[in-house]
C-alpha cells in the first residue's frame, strides 16, 4: 500500500489552498493529491463563462501541473476516492488501490442538489458543477429555443443570463419569494430581478415545480397551480450538497456536510475537511448562511492545511460570513455579511439609500454600532475590506453615515488607518 | 518565492495633494481610456488623518488565492500580475483582497491594480513631501534569499533585539569558507558558539577573549593563506570588546592591515553582564553603573567615535550602518567583504538595545531609523583611496529629541543635559560634513596610512 | 648576529662539556656545523630548524634579541615562517591561538611583564590543548624596576597548565627548543611547552655550540600535528570552546572531563619527555637528564637543588667540596611542569639532607618556590629529609661559585642540627 505524510482529496481551492499552506510549514513531507477528473482542475465558479463562450475550456485550469511539481506535490488525476478507513488512516479508490495516510484533507467540494421533484428521473436535465457539465449546457444552450431553470441562486441566474443571452426564452422558476435569496436582500434583489425581466427573462418567485414529463425534444414542467411550460433544456440548480459519498462508515461525522472544529478538524483523528463539503459555521453564531462560496473555501483550506502541518502560526477559524461578488447584464451587485432580521431590537440599525428608481441601491446593517452587512447594486465598495471589517467587529461610531455615502472610499479610509 | 520592493506611505507628511493619483491615470491611461488610479489617496475624516489604497504586492496575494480564472499570479519579479485574457470579471479578487489593492474600473471595464510600473512607480515620482518611498529592500531577499542561514535556528537573544539580524544576514552573506569570532557578549550569550556540547552556527567558530579578537584572527587568516586557502576571518564583537578593553587588539591588526573583516555591534554598552558604562555609552545616559541619583544623572563623558578612530588608522574600509537602512547595510558588508581580502575592513552597527535602553521591543528599528534621521548616528564609508563619504544626506536632520525621547535610558535627561548631546551630535555631524568634503588627490599629502593613499588635502 | 662558522672537526658533546656524549648511540653523521653565540641566537636556531610556520614577537629585555635574530632569519629567507610583529604580548600569544587553531606549528618568546601581560591568553592557552612553543628568557619581577634575569616570571605561572623546562646550558637550550616541539605535539601530550632559560646569564653569555643537521632535525620531528582535536577550519567546522553549562545538564562532567584530560597529558608528558631525551641523544649524541640530573649523588650524604644555569657554577662547587672530602651532590630539576614526582623521590631518597636554591621568591612561604616542591616530593620520601631554602640571584646578581660553597656549607649543617624556617639569603651581603 502506498503510504503519504499527507493526503489531499480534490483539487480545487480548498485543496490547492491547503496544499500551499502545508509546504509552507512542512517542507519535507510527502504529499499526494488525488482528484477524481481526468484533467487540470477547474474552479466551478468559472463555468459560467466556459457556457457563456467567454473563456475557451483550455484557457482556465487552476493550475499547471508544473505547479504541482515546484511543491513537489504527487498529484494524481482520475484518482476516485470511493471509502476511507479512519480507524487504519486508509483511503480505497474506485479502481480499487488503496492508499495509506498520516493526515488528509477532505476538499471534494459539493455536488448539485436534485431535488425531489416527481418526473425528474425521467427527463433529460441539466446541472453545472463540473467542465462536463458545462460543455453539455453550452451545446445544449445553442439550440434552445425554451429553456427553464430551477432554482434562482447564483448558478441558476448566471445560467439562466448566459441562456438568454445565447437567444433562448427563458423562465426561472424559484421556491422561495425573491431571487438570490440568502444572498441578498429583497430590495436588491427585486432590482436584479428587474434587469432579468427587462432582458426577457421571466423570473417566477414563489412558485413550486409540482412535476415534470417527457416531451418530444425536452420536457413540460408542471407548476404549483398548474402552468405547465414547456422546455426544449431544463437545468437544475436547485442548491447542492457536500460530496460526501465516500465517507459512510468511515467514522467522519457528516450532518448539512462534514463537522468540523475551529481548525478545521473533522471527528475522525488526522482528518481534516475544508470547502463546499463542510458545514461551515456561521460568523454570527446564528442560522445565516454560510459556506458554499469561493472565499470561503480558500480561508478554509488555509487554516486545515496550516493545522495539518503544525504550523504554529494557525488561527482558528472565525466562521463563515457570506461574500458575493454578482454581474448580471453588464451590472453589478455585491454583497457582505448578513441583513437585519424581520424583528430585530433597538440594537439593529440598518441605513439605506437609493430607492426604487434611482441609480443606486445599497444598505448598509449594523449592531451595536458594528458592521453586519453591506448590500449594494450598482454602487463599486470593496467586498474584501467590508468583510475585514466584520471579523475585526470595528466600531463604525459616526464613520457610518460616510460610508453610506461613499462606501468605496469611507472604508478604504477606514482600512487604511486600521491595518494596512 | 520572490520579495517585492513596495510602495511606503507615511500619512504624517501627505497633504493630500492627489499628484500621485494624477501620475498614476496619466501612466496608466491610453488613447482608449482615461484610466482609473490604481494608488488612492482618502481622507478619514473622523481622524483627520490621509489614508491609502494600494496594492502591497501580498506575499500570499488572497486576491490570487481567491481567482477561479487564475488571472492574478505573483510573478518572480515579486508583483502580483492580472492577466486580462483569463479574467472573467467575476470580481471575486476583490472580495478576497482586505486591503482595497484591486478594484473593478468602469471606464476600463475591467478590475485593475498596481504594477509599480516596471520597477519606476510613477507615484512616488510625482510625491513631492516625502510621503511616498518606493522601497527595495526586499531585492536584497531576491538576490540573497537563497543563500543558507549559516545560523542554528533558535538563537537566544532578548525579544526585538536586531543583532539576531545583523549575524543572520552578515553571516549568510559572508558564507561557510568563513571562521567566525565572537567574542564574550551577546553574541555568543545568544549561543552563536554554542553550549554544553550543541553548536551554534555551521561554520567554524569560537570564542575569542573579550581582548584578543583581531590577534586570534590575525593568526587564522595569516595561516590560511600561508597555505594556499582564502579563508575568511570575520569578527562580530560588541563595542566593549571592540573599542574598549578589546581596542589594543583592533587598532594592532587595524594598523598592520590584517585581512579581516571585524563587525562591531554596537550597543553602547556592556549590555550582557546588565547594562554596565562602556566607551561607547552616550553622554547622559543611565546605565548599571551610571546610575541616576541625588548627585548623579547617568554617564558624564561623551561616546567615543570608534568608527573614526578606525579610519584613521588607514583602514582597507571603514563605515557605520544600522538595520534601518538595510540596503545600505548590504553594500556596505560587500564592500567589506571585499576589502578584507585586501586589508582590515570594519563595519560599525548601530545596535539599540531593548533590554538595556528601556524601550519597547517592537520599536528597535524605529529606534534605528531615529538615530540617523536624526544625525544622532551618521552613516558613512571610508576607503582608502576614496577617503569618507556620507551614505545618506544630514542636512536637515530630524531634532534629536525626537530620539532621545524613544528611550528609557534618557528619562532623566534635564535640558542642559539635552543641550550637550544635541551640542556633540551637531560637531559630529560637522567633524563629517568636512571630512566628506576633503577628496583624494593623487600625490598629495597622505593621512592615516604610512603606505597608501587616503590624500586627503591637509591644506583645506 | 654572529656568523655560522662551518668546523671540519668532529665536535660531539656540549659545550659544557659536563654531559658525556653517548658515543655508542651516535647515529653516523656530516660534519657539524658549529657557531659560537649566546642562548638567545641558539633558541633562534632552535626555531629555525624546527620549522614553525608562525612566529609573533613582542620586543622585552633581555628576550629582545632573540626576536630580532628571528625576524632577521626570515628577512633573510632562513627562515619561512609568517613573523607577526604584534602591538604586545597579549597579542603574541593570541596571534598564536589562532594560528595553531588553523593547523600551524608556533614559536615565541618572552618574559617578566611581557608574560605578566600575556597572561590572560596564557591562561587559556594549555586548556585549548594548544602544542605551542614558548621561550622564557627568565626574567625577575618589577617592583622595584629592574631588567634582569631571575625565574620569578615562570616560577609565577607554574600552576597555569604549561609544560616548563629550564635549560642549564645554550646548546641545550637549542636542543631542548626542538625537542619541546615533539613533546607539545605528541598526542597523548597536546600541551604548550615552555622552554626557559636564564636571562642574562645564558641570553648574553656567548660560547660554541653545535648546530644540528636541518633534514636530520626534520626526520626527528616530522610534519606539525597541531590542530587535530580542536580546528578553526571550514572544511571541518567546528565550534571551538562553547560555554559549558555550570552547575546544570553535562556542564559538570563535561568540565571535569576537560581538567581530568589536562592533568592526564600531563602525566604523559613525563614519558614523552624521557623518550624524546633519548631519542635526542641516539640521534644527535647529547645526552640530557631529561627530569631531573643527578650529579655526584650516588656517594653523596647531602645535596643542592637547582634549577637552570645555575647549576653549572653549582657543580663547580660541588666538585671542589668533593676535593675537600666533602659528601655532597647535586640535583637538578630541568622539568619543573609536569613535576617529576618519582625521579625527584629516587633522588631524594639518596641524601640526608638538601639545600634548594631558588631564583625566585614564594612570597606566602617564605621560602623558594622549588623548595616548596621539594618539599611536597619530599612527603613520598621513606625517610625524613631536613630541606633548607635558599635564595639567591635574583635581579641578575651573580651566583658564584662562593655562594654555592656558602650553601654546601648551610646544607651539611643540617645534618647536625635542626633546619631553620628561614631561607638563606644568598646574595645579601653582596657590594
Ligand atoms: C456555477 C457556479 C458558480 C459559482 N459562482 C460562485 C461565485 O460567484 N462566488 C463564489 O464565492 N462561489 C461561487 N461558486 C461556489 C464555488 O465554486 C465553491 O464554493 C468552491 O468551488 C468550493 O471549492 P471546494 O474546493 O470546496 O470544492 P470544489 O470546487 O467543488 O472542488 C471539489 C474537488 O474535489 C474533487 N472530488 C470530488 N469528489 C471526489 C472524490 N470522490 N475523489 C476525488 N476527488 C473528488 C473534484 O474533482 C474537485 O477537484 C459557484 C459554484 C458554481 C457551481
Ligand atoms: S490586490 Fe490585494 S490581495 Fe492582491 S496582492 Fe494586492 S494587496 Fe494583496
Ligand atoms: S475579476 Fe478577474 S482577476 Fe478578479 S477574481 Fe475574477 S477572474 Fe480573477
Amino acid at each position: 500500500m502506498e503510504q503519504f505524510d499527507y493526503v489531499v482529496l480534490g483539487a480545487s481551492h480548498a485543496a490547492l489552498e491547503a496544499l500551499r499552506a502545508i509546504r509552507a510549514h512542512d517542507s519535507d513531507g510527502s504529499i499526494a493529491v488525488l482528484d477524481r477528473e481526468a484533467r487540470l482542475p477547474v474552479s466551478p465558479t468559472v463555468l459560467p463563462y466556459v457556457v457563456s463562450g467567454k473563456r475557451p475550456e483550455d484557457r482556465i485550469a487552476l493550475r499547471e501541473r508544473g505547479w504541482f511539481d515546484d511543491l513537489r506535490v504527487d498529484y494524481r488525476q482520475q484518482a476516485h476516492a470511493a471509502a476511507l478507513d479512519s480507524a487504519h488512516s486508509r483511503l480505497r479508490l474506485a479502481d480499487g488501490s488503496e492508499i495509506g495516510y498520516g493526515k488528509l484533507l477532505l476538499a471534494t467540494g459539493a455536488a448539485p442538489a436534485v431535488p425531489p421533484i416527481a418526473g425528474l428521473s425521467d427527463v433529460r436535465f441539466h446541472v453545472l458543477r463540473t467542465l462536463d457539465d458545462a460543455l453539455a449546457l453550452r451545446e445544449a444552450g445553442r439550440s434552445a429555443g425554451r429553456a427553464v431553470v430551477l432554482g434562482a441562486g447564483l448558478v441558476g441566474m448566471h445560467a439562466a443570463e448566459n441562456l438568454a443571452r445565447a437567444g433562448a426564452r427563458v423562465t426561472i422558476i424559484e421556491m422561495r419569494d425573491q431571487v438570490l435569496p440568502g444572498y441578498f436582500d429583497a430590495t436588491a434583489a427585486a432590482r436584479i430581478q428587474a434587469a432579468f425581466h427587462d432582458n426577457g427573462v421571466e423570473v417566477l418567485t414563489g412558485r413550486r415545480v409540482e412535476r415534470v414529463a417527457p416531451r418530444a425534444g425536452g420536457c413540460t414542467v408542471q407548476l404549483d397551480g398548474g402552468d405547465p411550460c414547456d422546455a426544449d433544456l431544463l437545468l437544475v440548480a436547485a442548491g447542492v450538497r457536500p460530496e460526501v459519498s465516500y465517507l459512510a462508515g468511515s467514522g467522519v461525522a457528516v450532518e448539512r456536510g462534514v463537522v468540523v472544529d475551529a481548525f478545521m478538524r473533522s471527528t475522525a483523528a488526522n482528518v481534516w475537511a475544508a470547502g463546499d463539503v463542510v458545514q461551515t459555521p456561521s460568523f454570527f453564531g446564528d442560522a445565516t448562511p454560510a459556506g458554499g462560496i469561493l472565499p470561503d473555501a480558500v480561508e478554509q483550506g488555509r487554516t486545515a492545511g496550516m493545522s495539518m502541518a503544525g504550523d504554529p502560526g494557525v488561527q482558528a477559524y472565525p466562521g463563515g460570513v457570506s461574500l458575493n461578488t454578482y454581474g448580471f447584464f453588464g451590472r453589478r451587485a455585491l454583497s457582505v455579511g448578513r441583513d437585519a432580521p424581520q424583528q430585530g431590537g433597538a440594537d439593529w440599525e440598518v441605513l439605506v439609500r437609493g430607492g426604487e428608481g434611482s441609480d443606486a441601491y445599497l444598505k448598509i446593517v449594523l449592531r451595536d454600532g458594528r458592521l453586519q452587512g453591506v448590500f449594494g447594486v450598482d454602487v463599486l465598495f470593496d467586498p474584501g475590506i467590508m468583510w475585514e471589517l466584520i471579523l475585526r467587529r470595528v466600531e463604525l461610531g459616526a464613520r457610518a453615515k460616510a460610508l453610506l455615502e461613499d462606501p468605496q472610499d469611507a472604508a478604504r479610509a477606514l482600512m487604511s488607518g486600521l491595518w494596512r | 518565492m520572490s520579495a517585492t520592493p513596495t510602495i511606503a506611505f507615511d500619512a504624517a507628511r501627505c497633504d493630500g495633494c492627489g499628484h500621485c493619483m494624477n501620475a498614476c491615470v496619466s501612466a496608466k491611461s491610453s488613447d482608449a481610456h482615461r484610466a482609473q488610479p490604481r494608488i488612492q489617496i482618502l481622507r478619514d475624516d473622523e481622524s483627520g488623518r490621509w489614508g491609502i489604497a494600494q496594492c502591497r504586492q501580498c506575499g500570499d496575494p488572497r486576491c490570487a488565492s481567491v481567482c477561479p480564472a487564475a488571472a492574478l499570479e505573483k510573478g518572480d519579479d515579486g508583483i502580483v500580475a492580472w492577466d486580462g485574457e483569463r479574467c472573467v470579471n467575476c470580481l471575486i479578487c476583490t472580495a478576497g483582497c482586505t486591503f482595497g489593492g484591486i478594484a473593478f474600473s468602469a471606464a476600463e471595464g475591467h478590475v485593475v491594480k498596481c504594477d509599480q510600473c516596471e520597477g519606476a512607480p510613477q507615484c512616488v515620482a510625482a510625491c513631492t513631501r516625502g510621503a511616498l518611498r518606493y522601497v527595495t529592500t526586499a531585492n536584497l531577499y531576491n538576490r540573497w534569499g537563497d543563500l543558507e542561514d549559516l545560523f542554528v535556528p533558535g538563537l537566544g537573544g532578548c525579544q526585538g533585539c536586531n543583532t539576531e539580524l545583523i549575524m543572520r544576514h552578515t553571516l549568510r552573506r559572508v558564507g561557510s569558507n568563513t571562521v567566525l569570532a565572537t567574542p564574550p557578549g551577546c553574541i555568543p550569550g545568544m549561543g552563536s558558539v554554542g553550549y554544553n556540547g550543541m553548536l551554534g552556527c555551521k561554520v567554524p567558530v569560537f570564542h575569542p577573549l573579550l581582548t584578543n579578537t583581531a590577534s586570534m584572527l590575525t593568526g587564522i587568516r595569516r595561516q590560511y593563506k600561508r597555505k594556499g586557502r582564502n579563508v575568511t576571518a570575520l569578527a562580530l564583537a560588541g563595542d566593549g570588546g571592540a573599542g574598549d578593553v578589546g581596542f589594543q587588539s583592533l587598532s594592532g591588526a587595524a594598523e598592520r592591515g590584517e585581512q579581516i573583516l571585524f563587525i562591531c555591534v554596537d550597543n553602547e554598552g556592556y549590555m550582557n553582564t546588565g547594562a554596565q558604562r562602556s566607551g561607547s555609552t552616550t553622554y547622559g545616559a543611565w546605565t548599571a553603573t551610571t546610575p541616576i541619583g541625588e548627585s548623579a544623572r547617568g554617564k558624564t563623558q561623551d561616546a567615543k567615535n570608534l568608527p573614526l578612530l578606525m579610519m584613521w588608522h588607514g583602514c582597507e574600509y571603514v563605515a557605520t550602518a544600522s538595520t534601518a537602512f538595510m540596503e545600505d547595510f548590504y553594500a556596505k558588508l560587500e564592500a567589506a567583504l571585499d576589502a578584507s581580502q585586501r586589508g582590515f575592513a570594519y563595519l560599525h552597527l548601530y545596535s539599540p538595545c531593548t533590554s538595556g535602553w528601556r524601550f519597547p521591543s517592537a520599536s528597535n528599528i524605529e529606534v534605528a531609523r531615529k538615530a540617523v534621521e536624526t544625525n544622532f548616528a551618521v552613516l558613512w564609508e571610508y576607503r582608502r583611496d576614496q577617503g569618507l563619504k556620507l551614505s545618506r544626506d544630514i542636512e536637515d536632520p530630524a531634532p534629536v529629541t525626537e530620539y532621545l525621547k524613544l528611550l528609557g535610558k534618557f528619562r532623566h535627561l534635564d535640558a542642559t543635559q539635552i543641550a550637550h548631546i544635541e551640542r556633540h551630535v551637531a560637531e559630529q555631524a560637522q567633524v563629517l560634513r568636512e571630512l566628506a568634503r576633503m577628496h583624494p588627490r593623487e600625490g598629495r599629502q597622505v593621512v592615516g596610512h604610512q603606505s597608501d593613499l587616503m590624500a586627503v588635502d591637509l591644506d583645506q | 648576529m654572529n656568523e655560522v662558522v662551518e668546523m671540519t672537526a668532529p665536535v660531539a658533546h656540549a659545550a659544557s662539556g659536563r654531559i658525556a656524549p653517548d658515543h655508542d648511540a651516535v647515529v653516523a653523521r656530516k660534519e657539524p656545523k658549529i657557531l659560537v653565540c649566546d642562548a638567545n641566537e641558539a633558541a633562534a636556531w632552535g626555531v629555525v630548524l624546527s620549522r614553525p610556520d608562525m612566529v609573533a614577537v613582542y620586543p622585552i629585555t633581555p628576550q629582545s634579541s632573540l626576536a630580532e635574530y628571528v625576524a632577521q632569519f626570515v628577512a633573510d629567507g632562513v627562515l619561512d615562517a609568517e613573523l607577526v610583529e604584534a602591538e604586545g604580548e597579549h597579542s603574541v600569544l593570541s596571534v598564536l591561538h589562532g594560528a595553531a587553531l588553523a593547523g600551524a606549528r608556533t614559536y615565541t618568546a618572552s618574559c617578566g611583564q611581557g608574560l605578566a601581560f600575556m597572561f590572560e591568553p596564557y591562561f587559556r592557552t594549555p586548556n585549548l590543548r594548544l602544542p605551542i612553543v614558548m621561550s622564557i628568557v627568565n626574567r625577575d619581577g618589577i617592583t622595584p624596576q629592574c631588567v634582569w634575569g631571575g625565574q620569578q616570571d615562570a616560577m609565577t605561572v607554574r600552576e597555569v597548565g604549561w609544560v616548563q623546562l629550564f635549560c642549564e646550558t645554550v646548546q641545550e637550550v637549542l636542543d631542548t627548543i626542538v625537542m619541546a616541539y615533539r613533546i607539545a605535539e605528541d598526542r597523548s601530550v597536546m600541551l604548550p611547552v615552555n622552554v626557559n632559560h636564564d636571562g642574562n646569564y645564558l641570553s648574553n653569555g656567548i660560547v660554541r655550540i653545535e648546530l644540528p643537521e636541518q633534514a636530520e632535525v626534520d626526520d626527528f620531528l616530522g610534519a606539525p600535528d597541531v590542530n587535530w582535536h580542536a580546528a578553526l577550519d571550514p572544511k571541518r567546522p567546528m565550534g571551538v570552546d562553547p560555554l559549558t553549562g555550570g552547575a546544570t545538564g553535562p556542564g559538570p562532567a563535561l568540565f571535569v572531563g576537560y581538567r581530568r584530560g589536562h592533568c592526564e597529558g600531563m602525566q604523559n608528558a613525563l614519558r614523552v619527555i624521557v623518550e624524546v631525551h633519548e631519542e635526542w641523544a641516539r640521534r644527535f649524541g647529547r645526552r640530557y637528564a631529561p627530569l631531573v640530573e643527578e650529579y655526584r649523588l650516588d656517594d653523596a650524604e647531602y645535596a643542592l637543588v637547582t634549577i637552570g644555569s645555575m647549576a653549572g657554577a653549582a657543580k663547580d662547587a660541588v666538585d671542589a667540596a668533593r676535593e675537600r672530602g666533602e659528601p655532597v651532590g647535586l640535583i637538578r630539576i630541568k622539568t619543573l611542569r609536569p613535576f617529576p614526582l618519582d625521579a625527584m623521590v629516587a633522588a631524594l631518597d639518596k641524601v640526608r639532607a638538601v639545600g634548594v636554591v631558588d631564583r625566585a621568591v614564594s612570597y606566602g612561604w617564605n621560602s623558594g618556590p622549588v623548595h616548596q616542591e621539594t618539599l611536597a616530593a619530599l612527603q613520598y620520601c621513606p625517610h625524613r629529609v631536613p630541606c633548607l631554602s635558599l635564595i639567591g640571584g635574583l635581579a641578575g646578581a651573580d651566583l658564584t661559585q662562593a655562594h654555592f660553597e656558602r650553601a654546601i656549607a648551610e646544607t651539611a649543617r643540617l645534618l647536625v642540627s635542626p633546619c631553620p624556617r628561614e631561607p638563606v639569603w644568598l646574595n645579601a651581603e653582596d657590594r
